[in-house]
């Protein structure tokens, strides 16, 4: 008896010793893409720092009206962000690498998904990052516009068309990572709709001004003459 | 902007217009009087020069005992504006700056001397206005010839704000009207400017028409004078509606500063131009701004445009803006030194693109009707010559701050509080 439990110990022990040398060199493979990656990471976030900053990529941002991400996360400039990106998604793709190199069903078919889901993740940050440049450039228009019209409800107005553009764009980022669709589409609905009402109170309100000012107008004035050129009023 | 032909029916004498030493366009509709006094002060030129008209409809509306080829004795012909190739299918009146770039073109083709745009109306029109207006270019001289009118104070004030001011400031030259619209040009500077082919050079170069000719000529050493013409009529004026203005205005004229950096930066001081003819005191009447409405305008734009100013203008500007802004009705009065800020500020920015350059200049629309406001309270009970002294100080203004302007020029990231 005491025979047959040394037996089966043995061949348990072996066993384990063949199954853990097999998954050993994974593990090491795990381990040593991860200590690269991060290594890697931390080399290209640091270039991407210093390049960003000499291509004054902050104040750029700002220029460029793309500062929602600093609002949003205020402590940290739009450089330190991108440079965390980058190496968040370099560890990132380190372990996956790690994961893969188990060369198990399972892992390959979570590599294949999560991979195959990166082209959603990157489209919907560009449809974010036009439709924020996009917002930003209808809503100062739009500010403009209503100002040198003397709206009283300029901001309103520019806000509003400002969050029509970016209720939209999140929609459609949100659709193309395939999230609750069902319920997006809702609260894409109500939210689009109840900015559009806001809209049309404040523009009701402004067409008052703006009926005053045309019945103010020459009445004997032609028509013709508010398309003239600008230049013959030198 | 082609010229093919010009119509043979119009020429002098039947015959094809091949060559003509003088071009004149009239880009402003004339009854058959004014048409009169035109043509009449034309033959009052030489003879022995071919001049060629353009005008609405050409000889149709000219009176019945003022033909084309009247015994005169000047070869005159006139042609229609869709002979230049203006497109009339647009406004009653044609595009300024199609007119120049149509008639440069007429004028390289037709190999003339010189050419002449007349885009205003005077008050009071006399025969020889026109030819005293192009004598200059005619005769051996005088590369470009600007208009002097007899201003009134509530009239043409984006040019008397920023146009003449800084054009002074940055060329040197004190030309009353650089932007004329009503310019006089000889084949050295229309050559200068279009070169072989008008369209591909102007497109390339980023040469606006109209308001490229004065700094070419000044940066050039080509010479200028300014003719006194009288009182100006000018279309009324629409407050509400004077973004456009600037941008048709101030996007060429900023675009200007860029492509002649290096030549304004070294100019350091500022001479008189040739004044030709009598100066005309300007006309009595007085045009009306309702004031208050143009505070509100600008104090709408100091309450809402913060954000916009704020990437354009240095922090002080901004303070000074909203102080004024608070002050009443009766005490509003804008500081020189401040507009004249504003002004190399917007300047600058467009340079540097802070911003899209069309929000850039629209934005600039509350701060320029603040400007007027404080302006038409100031010379409200002004004559003549106070308004003449009170644009002369601003003008001093925008050459004393040019300083600022070419240091901000050659280091935008200089610390500017």
């Amino acid at each position: 008896m005491w025979e047959q439990a040394k037996n089966a110990l043995t061949q348990s022990t072996e066993r384990f010793l063949t199954k853990f040398a097999s998954i050993l060199p994974g593990i090491v493979a795990l381990i040593v893409a991860i200590v690269v990656s991060i290594v890697l990471a931390w080399i290209l976030a640091l270039l991407a720092r210093r390049l960003l900053s000499s291509m004054r990529f902050d104040e750029r941002m700002a220029r460029w009206g793309i500062s929602s991400a600093t609002e949003w996360s205020p402590m940290n400039k739009p450089t330190d962000l991108v440079a965390r990106g980058i190496a968040v998604l370099i560890v990132l793709m380190g372990v996956l690498i790690g994961v893969a190199a188990f060369d198990a069903e399972l892992t390959t078919l979570l590599v294949r998904t999560i991979f195959g889901y990166v082209p959603n993740i990157l489209g919907a940050l560009l449809v974010l990052l036009v439709g924020n440049i996009i917002a930003r450039f209808f809503s100062r228009s739009v500010l403009i516009g209503a100002v040198n019209m003397n709206f009283q409800y300029a901001r309103l107005l520019s806000v509003g068309v400002k969050w029509l553009v970016i209720v939209l764009a999140v929609a459609m980022a949100l659709e193309d990572l395939r999230i609750a669709s069902g319920i997006v589409e809702l609260a894409f609905g109500i939210l689009f709709g109840g900015i559009v009402l806001t809209l049309a109170v404040a523009i009701g309100f402004n067409s008052k001004e703006l009926l005053t000012k045309s019945l103010e107008r020459d009445p004997k004035k032609d028509s013709t003459e508010a398309i003239e050129d600008p230049l013959r009023q030198l | 902007m082609e010229v093919d032909s010009i119509p043979k029916t119009t020429a002098t004498k039947g015959e094809e217009l091949e060559h003509a030493d003088l071009v004149i366009a009239i880009l402003t509709e004339l009854c058959p009087e004014e048409i009169a006094v035109v043509i009449g002060g034309l033959r009052g030129l030489s003879s022995s020069i071919r001049i060629v008209v353009a005008l609405k409809d050409g000889t149709a509306l000219l009176p019945q005992n003022n033909s084309a080829n009247g015994e005169g004795g000047s070869n005159l012909a006139i042609i229609p504006w869709t002979a230049l190739g203006l497109d009339m299918s647009g406004p009653p009146l044609p595009s300024i700056s199609a007119g120049y770039q149509s008639i440069f073109a007429a004028s390289l083709k037709l190999e003339a001397q010189a050419c002449c745009v007349i885009a205003s109306n005077l008050e009071n029109e006399t025969p020889h206005w026109v030819s005293r207006f192009i004598q200059p270019v005619l005769e051996p001289g005088f590369d470009l010839v600007a208009p002097h009118f007899a201003r009134n104070k509530l009239e043409g004030l984006l040019n008397s704000a920023i146009v003449s001011p800084l054009c002074r400031s940055l060329y040197g030259s004190r030309i009353q009207n650089p932007m004329g619209p009503d310019l006089a040009i000889s084949r050295r500077l229309f050559q200068h400017i279009v070169g072989a082919d008008p369209n591909a050079r102007l497109k390339n170069r980023r040469i606006h028409p109209l308001a490229s000719l004065a700094p070419i000529a000044v940066c050039g050493n080509l010479k200028v004078c300014q003719v006194h013409l009288g009182a100006r009529r000018y279309p009324p004026a629409d407050w509400m509606n004077v973004s456009s203005l600037l941008v048709e205005v101030l996007g060429p004229l900023f675009l200007d500063m860029e492509t002649n950096a290096a030549c304004w930066q070294r100019v350091r001081r500022t001479v008189p131009v040739a004044d030709l003819g009598e100066p005309v005191p300007p006309s009595a009447t007085v045009g009306a701004i309702d004031v208050d409405r143009l505070l509100n305008s600008f104090q709408l734009g100091v309450r809402d445009l913060q954000e916009i100013w704020g990437m354009v203008l240095p922090p002080a500007s901004l303070f000074e803006l909203r102080k004024l802004a608070r002050l009443r009705s009766e005490q509003f009065q804008m500081p020189d030194d401040l507009w004249v800020r504003l002004v190399y500020d917007f300047a600058l920015a467009h340079h540097l693109r802070t911003i899209n350059r069309d929000h850039l200049l629209r934005s600039m629309t509350p701060l320029y009707l603040g400007w007027v406001a404080s302006h038409a309270r100031e010379v409200a009970n002004a004559d003549a010559g106070s308004v003449e002294k009170r644009l002369g100080r601003l003008a001093i203004a925008f050459e004393t701050g040019k300083s600022y302007l070419v240091s901000q020029w050659r280091w935008p990231d200089r610390f500017n509080p």
